[in-house]
């Protein structure tokens, strides 16, 4: 199979995951589409890591693992303890510095 | 046929190192029934938690998995390291341990301020 | 095995031959990197002393930690810059990773100067209302994981507890700040852009005083920022499958054709399209970092919502070092794209100055005005980025490393207005300030005056820099606008300052606190680095103009 479908495919999730983050209004969800990008990222990596004949893209899709667990965690932290204040994960409720 | 002996061996000291761990606990560790204990399956919090009193919830599964997440994912350096531990040789032993103390850092600081502590 | 193997296309054999190559261990140059490592070292640092030193002596412990490791990178940078790493000796430490040259030790050094005068802001203890029981009160929550207003906080607070932790965040920003505009490749520039963000979130969200502001702020600041860095990471991912490297100097060569991408790949995918889509998703990245326009909606509410001492540092810092990975980007990997991203530049800066300058003039909050005034700034600066030329990084240096003094002293004059309910932000409440507390309002004046751009400040300086050396690189009518939105950047800051000294003062408006030596410190030295900047360039512009070669 031509490895530049799974390019095609990172790129669609890629999408898929952006046009959640705008769309969705749960901050957990508009988070997970976050996360859904970041690993469209790294199928795109790990592809063109293959394509190229070079180790390079794999590595990266580790540090972009790394740093999508300490994303979760400082995410999540945050998301929580506002939750927690206003019993809402709503993005839409977060609004008190609007003019 | 060779060639799958160390994976046998593998497999034993894999099973030894579980059967010595259940033992020796079993052996030096205390020993406290109670009636809960025996209970199946239970782990002692509501399995989705409903606030209560002033719309307070646990937050102890967050901690728990946040907790589990960070420490969980460094794996992801140490299983390149092992595959090329040969070809790094103390260069990479002596980086992977520096990482390895940072981490500790990182639990040290978890442990003292209590985010081990279930309640 | 042989089946597949007869059946895999070309590029299977060139994976498994790259797989078969020996793995050297790689060399680290360990004193070149020295100032990152003393930075991430007194964080671990500082993040034992939360764990093992008893609450009441954290603060102490936890400032000097931080003080002195701030210290001792300082001495490295300049360690190195004196030993030629910034003109002759300039290097690729770490196997590529980490560029040691002359841009990247003078923002290593800006960086920890201002993250040092930053962390003095932060260390600030006498500005809250104080009790026997508690008598030092911080900017920052008891316990930022107790719900406001909640018993949990109240107890919290009565027992005089203080989140400390925020300066080994600090230097854990910090540390990646001094990655981000020296690195080498396009994964460090990843690794680097998440440390100093991810700490920047959770800072956010400390503050004491109207603490659902602060909460919300970081949200914001969180949800987009991810969003932001998801962008950076695939232009990241196309740019590697265009060039095959993620050496910003290896990407050049393939851009120029001395060396050429993957042959399998060119053919079987759209390799231009990767290089356009790709460099421009990693400068979007960096542009939200910046705070460009059509990236800037984070601004105003984070800078408002988050603790001003920490709202000072980010706009100080952050804005430096995201300048100095933009410059390296475009100046190292894309120089010769640059036809392709003049063009583009050119909207951002003038939508940037236009929209920073005009909205500002619309705001009634202090914190506000500051974020939108940044914007502008950020517009200006993108001007010199424009330019293209030796002068245009000289100019951006120098812009940056006074625009940042600027900005810690501007804020930190805002956390000394207060009335009962914490700082008084909001700008009716400056009204007659000048009258009741003249040194405060003549300080603040001083940097209002540097933002605006007037001579004899370090803002007027960097703004003449930049704006000579774009109309050199022929911008000229980037300059025009640049002039024509300073004027009307100089009115707001004016009004500001005409509200303090000539309207009358209110009957119940806020006081000054008096600060300790700590804040007065980092106001005297922002207003200092403002004065001399401002007075006496030459030297400053020397340094930056000795700076500003990249190593490709």
């Amino acid at each position: 199979m031509n490895p530049v479908n799974y390019v095609y495919l990172a790129a669609l999730l890629f999408t898929i995951g952006a046009a959640g983050v705008l769309i969705r209004r749960n901050a957990i969800v508009v988070f997970m589409c976050v996360e859904l990008m970041l690993n469209a990222c790294n199928l795109a990596f790990v592809t063109f890591a293959r394509m190229h004949g070079g180790l390079d893209g794999q590595i990266v899709a580790f540090f972009t693992m790394v740093v999508a667990a300490a994303e979760v965690v400082v995410g999540l932290a945050i998301i929580v303890s506002v939750f927690r204040t206003r019993h809402s994960a709503s993005v839409d409720d977060a609004n008190l510095m609007k003019l | 046929m060779n060639s799958y002996v160390p994976i046998l061996v593998l497999g034993v000291l894999a099973a030894g190192f579980a059967v010595v761990t259940v033992v020796s606990a079993a052996l030096t560790g205390p020993k406290r029934y109670n009636r809960a204990k025996l209970d199946p399956y239970e782990c002692g919090i509501e399995a989705s938690p409903q606030p209560a009193g002033g719309g307070r919830f646990p937050i102890k599964y967050y901690l728990t998995a946040m907790l589990f997440i960070v420490f969980d994912i460094e794996i992801v350096f140490l299983y390149p390291w092992a595959v090329s531990f040969d070809a790094l040789g103390v260069f990479g032993l002596v980086e992977m341990l520096l990482f390895i103390a940072t981490v500790f850092v990182a639990y040290a600081y978890v442990w003292r301020r209590g985010g081990l502590e279930w309640d | 095995m042989s089946a597949t193997a007869v059946a895999a296309p070309a590029v299977h054999s060139l994976w498994t031959t790259a797989a078969a190559a020996p793995i050297h261990a790689p060399k680290i140059e360990y004193a070149q990197l020295s100032p990152i490592l003393v930075v991430l070292g007194a964080a671990v640092a500082g993040i034992l002393v939360e764990a093992f030193v008893p609450r009441r002596a954290r603060y102490g412990t936890q400032l000097a930690v931080t003080l002195i490791g701030l210290a001792g990178a300082f001495a490295a940078v300049v360690g190195l810059a004196a030993t030629g790493y910034a003109t002759t000796k300039a290097d690729l430490a770490a196997m590529g990773s980490i560029a040691v040259d002359g841009p990247s030790l003078f923002l290593q050094g800006t960086l920890i100067l201002v993250t040092a005068v930053g962390v003095l802001a932060i260390a600030e203890r006498g500005l809250e209302p104080q009790s026997r029981e508690v008598p030092h009160v911080d900017a920052f929550a008891p316990q930022a994981a107790a719900v406001p207003g909640s018993e949990d906080e109240k107890a919290a607070a009565r027992a005089g507890w203080s989140t400390t932790e925020v300066f080994p965040l600090t230097l854990f920003a910090l540390s990646g700040m001094l990655v981000f505009p020296a690195a080498g490749d396009l994964l460090t520039l990843f690794i680097g852009l998440e440390i100093l963000s991810l700490p920047l979130y959770l800072m956010c969200a400390l503050a004491r005083r109207r603490r659902l502001l602060s909460q919300e702020s970081a949200v914001k600041y969180f949800l987009l920022g991810a969003f932001a860095s998801a962008f950076f990471l695939f232009g990241t991912a196309l740019l590697y499958g265009y060039a095959g490297t993620l050496d910003l100097g290896g990407i050049a060569k393939v851009v120029t054709g001395d060396a050429a991408p993957n042959a399998a790949l060119n053919a079987s995918a759209h390799g231009d399209a990767l290089l356009l889509i790709g460099g421009a998703m990693i400068v979007m990245g960096l542009l939200f970092k910046v705070g460009a326009v059509p990236f800037h909606a984070w601004t105003p509410d984070v800078y408002q919502g988050a603790p001003t001492p920490i709202t000072g540092f980010m706009a100080a810092a952050t804005k430096v070092a995201a300048f100095g990975a933009l410059l390296r980007l475009l100046y190292v990997a894309l120089p010769e794209m640059r036809w392709d991203w003049r063009p583009v530049m050119w909207g951002v800066a003038i939508l940037t100055m236009a929209l920073g300058a005009i909205v500002a003039v619309t705001q009634t909050d202090v914190k506000r005005m500051l974020a939108y005034s940044s914007i502008a700034h950020a517009g200006f600066l993108l001007t010199g980025v424009i330019a293209g030329n030796k002068q245009g990084v000289s100019a951006v240096l120098f812009y940056l490393a006074a625009y940042s003094f600027v900005t810690l002293g501007a804020f930190a004059v805002v956390t000394l207005v207060r009335d009962a309910g914490g700082e008084a932000t909001h700008l009716s409440r400056w009204d007659g300030l000048g009258r009741r507390s003249p040194l405060v309002a003549v300080t603040f004046a001083l940097f209002l005056l540097a933002f605006a751009g007037i001579p004899l400040t370090s803002g007027f300086s960097g703004k003449f820099a930049v704006f000579s050396a774009a109309a050199k690189g022929g911008a000229v009518p980037l300059v025009v606008v640049g002039v024509l939105c300073s004027a009307v950047a100089a009115f707001f800051y004016v009004r500001v300052i005409v509200r303090m000294f000539f309207a009358e003062p209110r009957a119940d408006g806020p006081s000054v606190a008096v600060p300790s030596a700590l804040t007065g410190t980092a106001i005297a030295v922002g207003a200092a680095a403002t004065l001399v900047l401002g007075v006496f360039p030459q030297w400053a512009f020397d340094l930056a103009d000795k700076a500003s070669v990249f190593i490709r």
